[in-house]
């Protein structure tokens, strides 16, 4: 339960909501669905971030820009309208459901990372950057971020920037038993294919020990090679995520589960090449 | 204390605590339309539109949403003057205990006035948020497929 004299900031810029943060207790609100769920009663202050102008997609210079309070819907919806941001929206569109999807921003969801987030794999795979407001803003990609262990010091999102790559053709593959359930694993590729040959790869897993984990083994293997059966069935053998045995599951099930899915996702994305 | 927020097109000034929901807020203001479910953002029964999007008012800030516009079910039809999209509900068998069916009705309304004609997947989306322990679905989603043929039939608008 929150604290019934919380106080309430509404700053119009972000100079000054990254002010009010710095003190104890204060932290940014943006949906508040997360929030919610957890509900410290350490919480003094929340600064909203409805007021900052945050909320907003651009595509320009070959990258799209993604403000931090843009909501799931908000991306599914653009996604929807350009036909861009694919990758993206789908993982969005599986996470939670259409009332929450309104509310959840991405930013509040990157800040807090929690383990069944369906939102990192494909940013990760997408070589996302965000960009960040301190006393001095700078830009550093999302692997960088969680690395650094940034994540965990208070700090304002402003926005999330993705490449407009050509040629690009990718997926995700979330495994819940039943549609509510937050997902046990999420993984994301994302390749770069030149006449049905691949030229880039990243694959990411989250839900792993270590939370997240770029499968750099697969991606190598990929790299050069045409994806047909062949390819997709040598593959599964260099994708081997490490998983934690819990109540559940155990790592064995967990890791088994994750390369059928990912053998899935490749026969999917063989499937989307002309 | 008390604060502004505008319901169902009217400005209101709203008795509320800075920890408190929207669902509680609504509620404890006389929106008891605004049904209490889960609490948790997992039934749909306490769905409201905020600048016409469907949201789950449980999971919702009422301090952060002064400035929005917020709707509840009352504000589509009442009783005595349903919208066509509530005689539907009526018409199709979707209604039972009624509980969820407030919540229903807006993830519709919201879903019809963005995209008059939805397909059957698309309606399932749109209500992925809902539940309903009594009907399994079939006729709230019939009674929202009659609602886009009434559109279509008799050029018609979500208003």
């Amino acid at each position: 339960m929150l604290h019934q004299n919380l106080e309430w900031f509404f700053p119009h810029k972000v100079e000054e909501a990254v002010k009010l943060i710095e003190q104890q207790g204060v932290i940014l609100h943006g949906g508040g669905t997360r929030i919610l769920k957890t509900s410290p009663k350490s919480i003094k202050g929340l600064v909203d971030v409805g007021r900052l102008n945050l909320n907003y997609i651009h595509h320009a210079d070959n990258h799209f820009s993604i403000g931090s309070a843009s909501t799931y819907a908000d991306i599914i919806r653009y996604s929807l309208k350009t036909n861009k941001l694919l990758i993206l929206a789908k993982a969005l569109s599986e996470a939670a459901s259409t009332p929450l999807r309104n509310r959840i921003t991405i930013g509040g969801s990157l800040k807090d990372f929690p383990i069944w987030s369906s939102l990192y794999a494909p940013l990760l795979a997408l070589n996302a950057q965000i960009e960040i407001a301190e006393k001095h803003e700078k830009i550093l990609s999302l692997e960088e971020y969680l690395d650094s262990g940034m994540i965990k010091t208070k700090h304002l999102i402003k926005r999330i920037i993705v490449d407009d790559i050509p040629n690009i053709i990718g997926g995700v593959k979330r495994f819940s038993l039943i549609r509510f359930e937050y997902p046990l694993f999420t993984i994301a590729v994302v390749l770069q294919v030149k006449q049905k040959t691949v030229s880039e790869a990243r694959i990411f897993i989250t839900g792993v020990k270590g939370r997240h984990k770029r499968c750099k083994r697969a991606e190598h293997f990929l790299i050069d090679k045409e994806l047909n059966d062949e390819t997709i069935q040598q593959a599964e053998k260099h994708f081997a995520p490490k998983f934690v045995s819990d109540y559940k599951y155990s790592a064995e099930y967990k890791e088994h589960t994750a390369k059928v899915f990912f053998t899935d996702l490749l026969h999917e994305l063989k499937g989307t090449l002309k | 204390m008390k604060f502004p927020f505008k319901v169902n097109n009217k400005s209101k000034d709203l008795e509320l605590l800075p920890n408190e929901t929207l669902l509680h807020v609504l509620r404890n203001n006389d929106f008891t339309e605004v049904k209490c479910g889960c609490n948790e953002g997992e039934c749909g029964s306490c769905t409201v539109l905020l600048d016409g999007k469907p949201v789950n008012s449980c999971q919702v800030l009422a301090m952060s949403v002064q400035e929005k516009e917020i709707t509840t079910v009352k504000g589509i039809g009442t009783l005595y003057t349903p919208h066509f999209l509530q005689k539907s509900f009526v018409e199709a068998g979707a209604d039972q205990c009624g509980f969820c069916s407030p919540g229903m009705v807006l993830a519709s309304y919201s879903l019809l006035k963005e995209n008059p004609k939805p397909t059957r997947k698309e309606i399932l989306t749109a209500l992925d948020g809902n539940l309903c322990r009594c009907t399994g679905y079939v006729k709230i989603v019939d009674a929202v497929e009659m609602t886009a043929q009434k559109l279509q039939t008799n050029n018609l608008e979500m208003e």
